[in-house]
């Protein structure tokens, strides 16, 4: 009997929390509408919108003719789509592989106790924080042919100097190097944070079995931070795949050679904005979504198999 | 009851922080200002310009009491892509500074007002340079009032004539002139110092003008036909190209690196072909002021045949205020604003009376060279509403030819088949 006095108790009680989880439901809803609205009316309906504009043709002032078809056939046929997702795989395979590996690296590092830490951090993370306008002309300069200061730093050494932003050979992976430089700060911090809840117990327990500090690396940090780096990988991928504002600043439409370094997103805003054909621009953003779902899924799937979240 | 107080101040925020992502998509503008003035709003991109149209609008807000004139300056990268956001969105200024690039589009996408009739008292006819009227005439109809022109120089710097010990440039060069003495300049200089240079895009100063001395063409009157495998356009530009063939200009990664004009400011560049509009930033630049001085374009085929560009004023065809609009319209293109623009020193006022002033504000440079070719000067090309399509094509084929991929003449033939393709396709052949 006891028993049924119970549950009709816990009944009540649920009652009464149902009504009070329904208030909350309410003033929850009230705090997360800024963001809901916000991104309704700047992702979500924008979206929608391109997908209509890519069956569209569309002129500089939006105005919209229905065409079906004849932009994706477009996009299929053009030369610079393929030349532009070459290059875009090419900056994702060498930019965020050795962006996160040097991370971890870095992070590893900041996170023993060595002296003025604090400032290193800061070091680090400052690229982050600089306006990637200011990051971009600054490199620029340094990489010019005739008066910068890497072939200068090249001729301490003898080496011959070389328009490296003038040159389509090397011009794209100028623009990694400063990608993973300026790109390593917010990765560190995210490590950071990720190895800094990592219990020391575990680096007791393991010193106490007589585990090197590399094996301790190896068997407890990079485990336990992985979901840190499954993080950066995704986050870093995205953002690999839509470079854009290196390239328009450090190559730029003037550049003789910009047709030759345009990424998948510069190639997009070549299409809306310099020539404006907003219609197949759209369908070129299109398939920019559809490929970066798909990187990303597979990495979803994937993830099980390396991720330890505990 | 704190409870509750925290509560409302929670929801009170939110609700501030929703009413403010809307508000920022409002912006409901009726044209008036609070006190009931009219307010018109002019779109333009040149900071230095800004500070003398203000000026102007001082003195024509003093003429007019119930109109307040206001300034949106937005810089020459996002100024287009600002312009075409604001029409769509249906906010655009009144106002808006074109070129005869962009407004020959515009007109036809019917965005600009038609100002034939509304400015038939300026009598832009007699008024103005014919090549500038023409530049804003789209099927018959005026787009835009000419604000301001730019024409072509060879400017110099004397420190590198005189390290080299050269004699400076005369008004009366010719290409072969041009070709010896930068020969001559390249024994005297140094490492990182060149003679002149001839960028891959730079048709608007240096080849374009000797394509049209030496009687070829890029487009045809009626826009249906390219001119770019005439071998006469292509003994033009081979005149230029051959400058980098030859080594006398830096090569086109250099070019690529250090623009030609940044290259002229650091004084590292001996000649530069460039426009009146880069005066002002070489004044700025403490390396370059006072060693530099300019002549006329050397002469190709006998001709001075100079490549003319420049603004216009044209209105936005939705503006809410259409009357005072055109009213600040004929007062712009009137000889005192146009005076007083000329004074100001930073660009040639496009109206014939008006255009002397300019050169008075430096009367220790050779400025009167801007304006003795005019009468022979062609307007800037491609004047279509698709010109980007043709300016991408050239721009990456001529890379390949200055960048030694190709030959000028594989070049040009290549040019002239692509954007044949294209004028056919859009003349509906």
């Amino acid at each position: 009997m006891s028993g049924k006095n119970d549950s009709s108790k816990v009944y009540s009680y649920k009652e009464k929390n149902g009504k009070r989880q329904r208030n909350d439901w309410i003033a929850a809803y009230i705090f997360i509408a800024p963001l809901v609205i916000g991104l309704a009316a700047f992702y979500v309906w924008p979206f929608i919108q391109n997908v209509w504009f890519s069956f569209n043709d569309v002129n500089k002032f939006n105005v919209a003719t229905f065409n079906g078809l004849d932009n994706y056939k477009k996009l299929f046929s053009d030369p610079a789509l393929w030349g532009a997702l070459w290059n875009t795989v090419k900056y994702i395979i060498i930019v965020v592989p050795i962006s996160i590996f040097l991370s971890i690296v870095v992070a590893a590092l900041l996170n023993a106790s060595i002296k003025g830490k604090s400032i290193y951090r800061t070091l680090y993370f400052l690229p982050t924080v600089t306006m990637p306008v200011a990051v971009s002309l600054t490199w620029r300069w340094i990489f010019n042919g005739d008066y910068g200061l890497f072939n200068e730093f090249l001729g301490l050494f003898g080496m011959k100097g070389h328009a490296w932003l003038g040159d389509a050979n090397t011009a794209l992976y100028m623009i990694m190097i400063v990608a993973v430089w300026s790109g390593i700060g917010y990765n560190v911090i995210i490590l950071l944070a990720g190895m800094q809840g990592i219990s020391r117990s575990y680096y007791e327990a393991a010193a106490i079995d007589g585990a090197s500090s590399v094996r301790q690396f190896f068997k407890i940090t990079i485990p336990l931070v992985s979901p840190s780096i499954f993080f950066i990988l995704i986050t870093g991928m995205i953002g690999a795949f839509q470079v854009f504002d290196s390239i328009f600043m450090m190559v730029g439409p003037e550049n003789p050679i910009y047709p030759k370094v345009l990424t998948m997103n510069a190639l997009f805003y070549r299409n809306a904005f310099e020539t404006g054909y907003k219609g197949y621009a759209s369908a070129i953003s299109m398939f920019m979504f559809v490929i970066i779902m798909i990187i990303t899924v597979i990495q979803l799937i994937g993830q099980k198999k390396w991720v330890h979240y505990d | 009851m704190r409870k509750n107080w925290k509560k409302l101040i929670a929801l009170g925020l939110a609700l501030t922080m929703t009413v403010s992502v809307f508000s920022g998509c409002g912006n409901k503008d009726d044209g008036k200002t609070k006190d009931g003035k009219t307010k018109l709003v002019m779109a333009l991109w040149d900071e230095e310009q800004n500070k003398v149209m203000k000026e102007m609008i001082k003195v024509y807000e003093e003429e007019n009491p119930d109109v307040t004139v206001e300034t949106q300056l937005t810089t020459w990268a996002e100024y287009w892509t600002k312009i075409e956001a604001s029409i769509t969105g249906g906010d655009a200024a009144d106002i808006i500074w074109v070129n005869a690039l962009k407004a020959v589009g515009y007109a036809e996408s019917g965005v600009l007002m038609d100002i034939t009739e509304a400015v038939a008292d300026l009598d832009v006819e007699n008024n103005f340079p014919r090549a500038l009227v023409d530049g804003y005439t789209y099927d018959g109809k005026l787009y835009a009032v000419p604000k301001d022109f730019d024409t072509n120089g060879l400017f110099y710097n004397k420190e590198l004539f005189d390290k080299a010990g050269v004699a400076y440039p005369t008004d009366d060069w010719t290409m072969e002139d041009l070709k010896a003495a930068a020969i001559e300049l390249q024994a005297g200089l140094e490492d990182g110092e060149y003679p002149i240079a001839a960028a891959y895009n730079s048709g608007q100063t240096t080849y374009e003008g000797s394509v049209y001395a030496n009687g070829g063409y890029i487009l045809n009157e009626d826009r249906t036909e390219t001119g770019w495998n005439d071998p006469k356009t292509v003994e033009a530009v081979q005149a230029w190209y051959g400058f980098v063939e030859e080594g006398i200009s830096p090569t086109s990664e250099q070019m690529a690196d250090t623009l030609p004009d940044t290259m002229f400011e650091g004084g590292k560049l001996a000649m530069l072909m460039v426009g009146n509009y880069m005066i002002s930033t070489f004044e700025q630049n403490e390396v370059i002021n006072g060693k530099f001085d300019v002549v006329r374009r050397p002469s190709f085929n006998g001709k001075k045949t100079d490549i003319i560009n420049g603004l216009g004023y044209a209105v936005n065809a939705a503006t809410k205020n259409e009357e005072e609009a055109i009213k600040f319209l004929n007062w712009l293109g009137g000889e005192e604003a146009m005076r007083l623009q000329g004074q100001g020193g930073t660009v040639i006022s496009a109206r014939n009376d008006a255009q002397h002033y300019f050169a008075e504000t430096r009367p220790e440079l050779n400025l009167d060279i801007f304006t003795m070719d005019l009468e022979e000067a062609k307007m800037l090309e491609p004047r279509v509403p698709y010109y980007s399509d043709l300016m991408t094509v050239q721009r990456e084929i001529l890379a390949e030819v200055w960048a030694g991929n190709i030959t000028l003449e594989e070049g040009t033939n290549q040019i002239a088949e692509k954007w044949q393709d294209v004028l056919d396709e859009k003349n509906g052949k």
